[in-house]
This record gives C-alpha cells, sequence and structure tokens, in this order.
C-alpha cells in the first residue's frame, strides 16, 4: 500500500518521540551511575617513601579497603601452603615485587583481615607473618594467597604501576587486569 | 513470541478492545482548533515533572543546614546530568503554569465550562489551586535567599486577616516563630507526596469528566457526532503528538539556553534569615495575585480581593448562565474577554514594577477591569438569554 500522508506523520512522530525518550533515557541512566568524585577514586596515588619493611597502609580505591605493603628484602616465607588450582596465585601475579597493594577484603565473607607480622598463635608454625581474618578465621599469606580457614579464593589484587615512590592504584603496570574474587 | 505474549495479555485483559472502544470509537468534533492541545501538553508538562522529580528526591535532603548544598552542590555539580533534572523540573514548573493558563483562557474563549461541563471546570480550577499550592511548596525546598524570602512573604499573607486567625495561620503554615527545619520539612512533604498524590486523582476526575460530558466544540453548537466527529485515535492523537514534540523543542531550547530567567542569581546565595535580599516578588504566575493584593491599600481588603477573584473564576459557570455557547458567537462576550486578557496581563505587568503609589493606582485601575469582566457576565447572559428567546430557543 502506498504510504499516506498519515502515515508519513505517524512516522515523524514516532521518529521524534524515540528520540525524546533516548534523549532524556540516557541522562537519566547517567545520572544513576558514578558522578565524577567516584570516577577520580578509580585511580589512587599512594606515596610509599615512608614505608617502612613489614609496615602495611591502609587506603581505599573504588570503595575497596586496599593494603598497601612492604616487604623486607630479601624475604624468606616458608609457612603451609593450600593445594589447588590457586596455589600461590597471588604470588606469581605479584613476582618479586616488594611494595604492593592487596585488596583487603577477605574473599569468604567481605570482613577486613588483619596483618600480624609476628605470626598468629592459631596456626603452626605460629611465628610467621600472615593475614588473619577475625571473622572465620581464615588466613593469608603476605601476598594475600589463603592457605587456611574457609576462604575460597585469594584476595583481589589492584592493577598497579610503581612510579618512583608513588604506587598508583588503578592504573595498569606491573600488575596489568584487576584479580576480581568478589563478583 | 512477542505474539504470544501479546495474545496472552489479550485473552486476559481485551485491551485492544478497550482501545477500540476509547481512543477510536471515541469521536471529537472535527472542528477542534490548535488551543485544544493545551490539555494534553498539560499531561506532558505534568509527566515531565513527575519523571524530574523523582531524580531530584533521590538526592534532595530537607534540612535546613542541608538542603541548600544539596541543590546548588550535590545535584547541581556532583551528579551526572543533575544540573539537567533540575533545570528540567525549574523551568518545567513555569512550562507547565503557563500550559494550564492557555488551557484555562481556552475554556473561558469556548465557553467549555458551560452545561453539562460544570463540574470539569470545578475540578479543572481545583487542578489549577492545587498547582499554585505545588509551585509554592516546591519554591522553598532549595532554601536560597529567594526561596527562603518569598516563602516568608507568603506565610505572612494570612496575616493580613485581622484578629488572632490570620496569626494562627500563618503560625500553623510555619510551625513556629521563624520560618526554619519544619516549615522545610511540611513543605518538602506536601510538595513530593501530598499534593502530587491528590493532583493525579483530580487530573483523573477531570479526564474522567472530559469524557462523560464530551468535550466542547469552538463553534459553541450542538453537533452530531456520526457525521462531525472524527475518531480521537489516529487523528487527535497524532495532531496532538506532532505538537507535544514541538512543545518539547521550545521547552528543551529554555533548558539549555535561557535558565537564568528560570534560576536567579539571588537563589544561587543559601537562605539568611537574618538579611533579606533587595527585591522579592513572585513568580509570573502568582504576579497578578500579588498585583491586586499590593495595589489594595487596606491589606485586609486586598487579601479578600485576590481570593474573591479566585472564587469568581470558580463560579464562571454560574456567572455566565447565557444559552449562547463560544466568544465566537457572541460579540459581547468577545469583547469582555478582551478586557479579561487586558485586566489579567496589565496586573501581571504592574506585579513586576516596583510598588510606588502610582503603580498602585494602575493597578487599581486593571483590578477594576477585572471586576468589570466577572460583573458583566451575567449582565450579557440576560441580554443573549432575550435574544435567545426571541429566536425560539436558539443556542
Amino acid at each position: 500500500m502506498e504510504a499516506s500522508r498519515r502515515d508519513f506523520m505517524q512516522y515523524v512522530v514516532g521518529a521524534f518521540g524515540a528520540v525524546a525518550a533516548v534523549g532524556i533515557a540516557y541522562p537519566i541512566l547517567k545520572s544513576l551511575g558514578p558522578n565524577a568524585a567516584a570516577a577520580l577514586q578509580s585511580k589512587v596515588d599512594y606515596d610509599i617513601s615512608q614505608l617502612k619493611p613489614m609496615d602495611v597502609r591502609v587506603t581505599s580505591w573504588k570503595g575497596f579497603p586496599i593494603f598497601v605493603m612492604m616487604l623486607p628484602t630479601p624475604f624468606n616465607w616458608n609457612g603451609p601452603q593450600r593445594n589447588n588450582k590457586y596455589k600461590n596465585h597471588n604470588k606469581d601475579i605479584l613476582g618479586n615485587h616488594n611494595v604492593y597493594a592487596l585488596i583487603g577484603k577477605c574473599t569468604h565473607l567481605g570482613c577486613i583481615p588483619l596483618w600480624k607480622p609476628d605470626g598468629d598463635p592459631s596456626m603452626n608454625p605460629s611465628n610467621i607473618p600472615v593475614f588473619h581474618c577475625p571473622c572465620h578465621g581464615s588466613i593469608y599469606t603476605p601476598w594475600g594467597d589463603n592457605i587456611l580457614g574457609p576462604a575460597p579464593l585469594p584476595l583481589g589484587i589492584p592493577p598497579q604501576t610503581l612510579n618512583g615512590t608513588t604506587l598508583e592504584i588503578g592504573t595498569p603496570g606491573f600488575v596489568k587486569k584487576f584479580w576480581d574474587p568478589y563478583t | 513470541m512477542i505474539g504470544k505474549l501479546a495474545n496472552y495479555i489479550e485473552e486476559r485483559t481485551h485491551l485492544s478492545q478497550m482501545f477500540q472502544e476509547q481512543m477510536v470509537d471515541y469521536k471529537v468534533p472535527k472542528n477542534l482548533t490548535f488551543p485544544y492541545v493545551f490539555g494534553v501538553l498539560a499531561i506532558v508538562a505534568f509527566t515531565i515533572q513527575i519523571i524530574s522529580g523523582m531524580i531530584l528526591l533521590m538526592y534532595y535532603k530537607p534540612y535546613d543546614t542541608l538542603a541548600f548544598d544539596s541543590v546548588a552542590l550535590f545535584i547541581w555539580k556532583v551528579i551526572p546530568y543533575g544540573w539537567l533534572f533540575r533545570s528540567i523540573h525549574a523551568a518545567g514548573a513555569n512550562f507547565f503554569l503557563a500550559v494550564v493558563y492557555l488551557h484555562m483562557f481556552t475554556g473561558i474563549y469556548y465557553n467549555a465550562y458551560k452545561k453539562p461541563r460544570e463540574l470539569v471546570w470545578v475540578m479543572g480550577f481545583i487542578i489549577y489551586f492545587l498547582l499554585l499550592l505545588t509551585a509554592l511548596t516546591g519554591y522553598v525546598l532549595p532554601w536560597g535567599q529567594l526561596s527562603y524570602w518569598a516563602t516568608e512573604v507568603t506565610v505572612e499573607i494570612p496575616g493580613a486577616i485581622p484578629g488572632v486567625i490570620g496569626e494562627t495561620i500563618s503560625l500553623l503554615m510555619r510551625g513556629g516563630y521563624t520560618l526554619g527545619n519544619i516549615a522545610l520539612g511540611r513543605f518538602f512533604a506536601l510538595h513530593v507526596l501530598i499534593l502530587p498524590l491528590i493532583l493525579l486523582g483530580v487530573v483523573s476526575i477531570h479526564l474522567f469528566l472530559v469524557r462523560a460530558a464530551g468535550i466542547s466544540n469552538p463553534d459553541g453548537k450542538p453537533y452530531d457526532k456520526k457525521k462531525e466527529g472524527v475518531p480521537f485515535h489516529p487523528y487527535v492523537t497524532l495532531k496532538e503528538g506532532a505538537i507535544a514534540m514541538f512543545y518539547l523543542a521550545l521547552f528543551f531550547f529554555f533548558v539549555f539556553f535561557y535558565m537564568k530567567e528560570f534560576l536567579p542569581g539571588t537563589n544561587w546565595e543559601p537562605a539568611n534569615p537574618l538579611q533579606t535580599p533587595a527585591e522579592i516578588a513572585p513568580e509570573w504566575y502568582l504576579k497578578g495575585y500579588y498585583a491586586i493584593f499590593r495595589s489594595i491599600p487596606n491589606k485586609f481588603v486586598g487579601f479578600v480581593t485576590f481570593n474573591l477573584v479566585l472564587a469568581l473564576i470558580l463560579l464562571l459557570p454560574w456567572l455566565d448562565f447565557s444559552p449562547i455557547r463560544s466568544a465566537r458567537r457572541r460579540p459581547l462576550f468577545f469583547i469582555m474577554y478582551i478586557v479579561f486578557i487586558i485586566a489579567g496581563a496589565g496586573l501581571t505587568i504592574v506585579g513586576t514594577l516596583q510598588a510606588t503609589p502610582e503603580v498602585a493606582k494602575v493597578g487599581l485601575f486593571f483590578t477594576a477591569l477585572l471586576f468589570l469582566f466577572f460583573i458583566s457576565l451575567p449582565i450579557i447572559s440576560f441580554i443573549e438569554l432575550g435574544y435567545s428567546k426571541a429566536k425560539g430557543g436558539e443556542q
């Protein structure tokens, strides 16, 4: 059938209506998304010049609690291991870097683990430095690999790079991809 | 899949049957003129206010120390596109009232308030009044200097009633002796929930009554629905859809390029109860009443007079009881309609001027013109009643 003038009107009004709907849906969705201040949080610079070996400092990145670690060099750690496919997962990602950032959120139920540089009495031997989660007793290595307790996965690692004395969390560098065990 | 779902819903709701009955079989006069579109535009404007208002409500804080920053900083700067929704809401209120005024002027011009549509007019008046209250209560929420002091002046107005009554009303509106947190909370609740909820109900009744009584027509003559009616859909829906698009274009032109008119500089300063800004005047849609109130030397008489104007607008269907409808066929009414428009526009302009004795005199003149319109209606009706009888009961 030939398109009538009414059909034409219908298409034009429909098209403009669609443009109007999309035009208002876009800012509505944008307004519900993260704002500029939240977006700023996706890149956090941390000054490590005041850090001493075995120190852990806490900061925040994208709403996660972040442990900024400094390990002594050389550093020998001979605690127990858990034999599954995540064995030494985080240690392999972090390699030989002694300054790095971990996400301080237990992969079990989301508590913030405590840094025990002198070891935790719940494990054997009890004098090796570990992260101990106070909620259900999960134990992580200084690199965040889960070795004991109910935690199913190693701690998260944000993308990061070391630039002089600044640890740039959120910028891909020696850790390129966000290891995210929380989603 | 979609077809099956459509069938499933159709079998249970008979929506397409309802559409056929309510939209296609519903016939409207084919000679409807452009101004008849303002009713639909009012619905469009109402929808815009509801959507933008819901988004603003997510971030607004109704607390005196937080309100200003939550609007001027948080919504305006922090929330992505928050500025857009605030602009839409602020400009939208003005557009909404402008459309409602045009809708009312249309109704008066075509005498759409006459039997059997008196209740349509009464409901429409209630919508208009509630809308003014919604605009007033919303005006205070940004808690800027202008918001604060314009509201302070508003809540003082009932104080014009002599004795304890006026004072008590003012006191109850404020919830105390100064405009503060309590008033802000009340105005907030009224603006975001109570008044919109009532408005939705009253608008539904208004629309139902329009359908029940039938739409008026510009010629003011009874018309044969079968011969002179056209289906509401697609004739009217399409035309009004197209005009709604033009309306949106005009509206967003102002939102994007002329927001300074709707968000004046005085309101970008936080409310300060100890310092009144240099100029305080109500928004344009209240300036007519404001001019009446201000022009009359006695405050109480001024108060009664502008309320009387509101009451007379409500009573239009009974003031104008002539059997002849539409200004098109009523030369006397047409002249008085022009007087009415001049009086309304004149009062609005007087409301924007500095209050001097000369301006007050001009205001009194326009107030008199306005009352001349209302007084003339029964007189014209008597003349036309006689004319109609002489012609054998012509309508």
